[in-house]
């Protein structure tokens, strides 16, 4: 009888080896060149260089600001975008005119390419001649432009609100996934029961979703910790050291500045951060979180 | 005939060969056909491709291939193709680049390829074009594009407000307080992307308004020094922003519709920006807007050049080499068509001071740009000071300079850590 067990090696081996290639290698390598002097103006000076790289990051004037503000970027944004993740795959169950419609228009974000969401957002941002200004000015609610792109603090925020929004949707269809699988037997039966809207979410609609919920929280924290294009077209980065994010440093040393050691050794150590962070989530997690799906497992 | 000799025979079929090279010349030429490979970026890519027709029409024997990357990527691109051996002979060069590719050995100078030609060429080019294709005494370029960074102003707002076009920038500063306090909001709006090489362009242009530098002759940083133009000019930056004067722009494509929209009095851009905000096609308020030199006591700016460039595996060989500088030399020399061509079609700015005297220039330019307040500017412009770490050393200069403009750091903080790492690639570079 044909088993896909006889051939373990065979079966493992074929995504290892592309993993091997397409993951393993390049921090491979990235790590063997934050290791060395790797400068663009000067290819013959490559050499050994130990832990230099890593002292000039850090001791640099860029690496603990873009450490901190993208941190507090992971820690805003992701459980910003599951939380409305959530909320807008609920409105999106309920039965309404129009729902059709609003499911693919919700969708439309995702589809953007980072570049084309930052020219959108800036022409929503942009002091002179933006939407947001206009709308607030003729609802007399400002009567001067709030700088919200130059201002540091707005600029955060601006850049967070964009990358929030392209990033809900993909939440969206991952919960309306998860809800799917719930027996509308259960609404019914919590209903007679008498529980209220609030209560009909914590012990239904939660256990269906709550697994969902932590991947996708594991997912945004990863993307908003190594996001780049967004911040890029919005602000480069600025104004000052603001919008500056760690991901945006690896590309600032590495093809701004041509140091592609120093790129290197700030890139490996957000790889090393991304990996901490995935402990730490995972390690924070129930242990019976994921119990249903291995004991549903064929 | 059998009995001819075999040295008679050779004579025969050489005098034959001789009879024939003399009575049918043009295919001896063709027999030498040379294809150069001319690397671009893909601006207006129609309009070369029309250029290098034109050439190939006017010389027969010589084929161009035109080989085109995006701007972003341009740079990487043709290093990459230097560093590869791939086939390159003619190349849009930069001022910023060209110490690096030039110290590498990617490029040929051309003044060892026409000398005569170059020497006689040199005094019809603006001074600061003529520092930008020049490293270490040698000439290795002839402008493509030139232009140079200017103080934008709205004529009418000013004229409404009874103010004096400003000549230093304490009278902007003084200009733009009193337009805010008549109602404007941000009277000055201002390129900020510090990952752009605008926006250090733009802080040098003012410097040198003010008549100062920020390196000395010998290539030292002086900037550091409270005394300094470029010191004084980030503080007045700083104190403006912090002012709220200063609205933020981060490209210089929107800063087009922002002062479109009336609420800005000045600015600080390209020539080819006020040419498309005067734009009467596309733009509101098309014709307000004028130029006037860089404030400052010097009221000098920083002027750049783009160029076409040979590279020394074109120069290696005699008939590339040749060919080369032909197809140079239609871009770029006497009696300058092409540089015209993009000026009047594209409102290009030109190193060839000559066109500035062209009538069909001037016919062009005029609706766009008072031509003698352009004049005066590019004579006085001058160019960078670019070394083979510059471009490296202003992308971490860049990000300094926007904290003290906003005050996240102070002045004395950035130009002095900005000064050091200038003097640390300077000496890796000496090494």
């Amino acid at each position: 009888m044909w088993r896909s067990a006889r051939f373990p090696v065979l079966w493992v081996g074929a995504p290892l080896l592309l993993v091997t290639l397409f993951t393993v290698v390049p921090i491979g390598h990235t790590l063997w060149t934050s290791l060395h002097s790797a400068h663009f103006l000067f290819p013959d000076e490559l050499s050994w260089s130990g832990l230099d790289n890593y002292r000039k990051v850090i001791a640099g004037p860029f690496f603990l600001t873009t450490l901190k503000n993208s941190l507090l970027f992971t820690a805003v944004t992701a459980p910003v975008v599951v939380g409305l993740g959530i909320a807008t795959a609920l409105l999106l169950q309920r039965r309404f005119t129009g729902r059709a419609v609003l499911r693919s228009v919700v969708l439309l974000p995702w589809v953007l390419p980072g570049a084309i969401t930052a020219v959108l957002w800036i022409w929503v941002f942009n002091p002179s001649w933006g939407m947001l200004n206009t709308w607030l000015r003729d609802l007399g609610l400002i009567t001067s432009s709030i700088p919200w792109l130059s201002d540091p603090s707005l600029a955060f925020a601006s850049v967070a609100v964009a990358h929030i929004w392209s990033q809900v949707p993909f939440s969206v269809v991952l919960i309306m996934a998860a809800l799917s699988t719930i027996d509308p037997a259960l609404f019914e039966a919590a209903r007679i029961d008498g529980a209220n809207a609030w209560q009909r979410f914590r012990f239904v609609v939660w256990p269906a979703i709550k697994a969902m919920v932590v991947v996708l929280l594991v997912y945004n924290a990863l993307t908003a910790f190594t996001t780049y294009d967004v911040v890029y077209a919005m602000t480069g980065g600025g104004p000052g050291t603001a919008t500056s994010l760690l991901s945006f440093q690896i590309w600032r040393e590495s093809f701004s500045m041509y140091d592609f050691g120093a790129g290197s050794a700030v890139a490996f150590l957000v790889v090393a951060m991304a990996g901490l962070m995935i402990v730490a989530i995972t390690r924070a997690l129930p242990s019976d979180l994921f119990a249903a799906t291995e004991d549903e497992a064929p | 005939m059998l009995g001819m000799s075999r040295s008679m025979g050779m004579a025969g079929v050489a005098a034959l060969s001789l009879l024939a090279a003399a009575a049918w010349p043009p295919a001896a030429v063709h027999a030498k056909d040379v294809t150069l490979e001319f690397v671009v970026w893909n601006y207006s890519l129609d309009t070369i491709q029309d250029n290098v027709r034109q050439f190939e029409a006017e010389n027969p024997g010589i084929k161009v291939n035109v080989t085109d990357y995006t701007w972003p990527d341009y740079h990487d691109s043709v290093v990459l193709r230097f560093r590869g051996n791939t086939t390159t002979d003619v190349i849009y060069g930069g001022q910023d680049w060209l110490p690096a590719w030039a110290a590498a050995g990617y490029l040929y100078p051309l003044d060892e390829i026409a000398a005569d030609a170059i020497e006689s060429y040199k005094k019809d080019l603006a001074g600061f074009t003529i520092n930008d294709m020049t490293y270490d005494g040698h000439l290795y370029g002839l402008p493509y594009y030139a232009d140079t960074i200017s103080f934008i102003y709205n004529q009418r707002i000013l004229k409404d407000a009874a103010i004096e076009v400003p000549t230093s920038w304490e009278e902007v500063a003084d200009a733009a307080r009193k337009l805010k306090a008549n109602g404007m909001e941000r009277p000055i709006v201002y390129e900020f992307n510090q990952e752009l090489p605008n926006f250090y362009d733009a802080f040098v242009a003012q410097a040198y308004g003010r008549g100062g530098d920020l390196f000395d002759e010998e290539g030292e940083a002086i900037f550091n020094r409270p005394d300094n133009a470029a010191f004084q000019q980030l503080s007045w930056l700083r104190d403006v922003i912090a002012e709220g004067l200063v609205a933020f722009e981060n490209h210089e494509s929107t800063i087009i519709p922002a002062m479109n929209s009336g609420k800005h009095a000045f600015t600080i851009v390209y020539n080819y920006v006020l040419a498309a905000m005067n734009n009467k096609a596309d733009q509101p308020l098309a014709g307000e807007f004028a130029l006037a030199r860089m404030p400052g006591e010097a009221q000098s700016t920083l002027g750049f050049t783009k160029f076409y460039a040979i590279t020394s595996s074109a120069a290696e060989n005699r008939e590339r080499r040749e060919a080369a500088w032909k197809f140079v030399d239609f871009m770029a020399g006497p009696p300058y068509a092409v540089a015209k061509r993009w000026a009047i079609e594209k409102g290009l700015g030109f190193g060839q001071l000559p066109l500035l005297e062209d009538p069909e220039v001037i016919e062009a330019w005029s609706g766009w740009v008072d031509m003698p307040t352009l004049q005066a500017q590019i004579e006085t412009a001058r160019g960078g000071t670019w070394k083979e770490w510059t471009a490296v050393w202003a992308a971490s200069f860049r990000p300094l300079m926007a904290q003290a403009m906003i005050g996240e750091a102070t002045v004395e903080e950035v130009m002095s850590q900005g000064a050091e790492r200038w003097d640390a690639l300077r000496a890796q570079m000496a090494r």
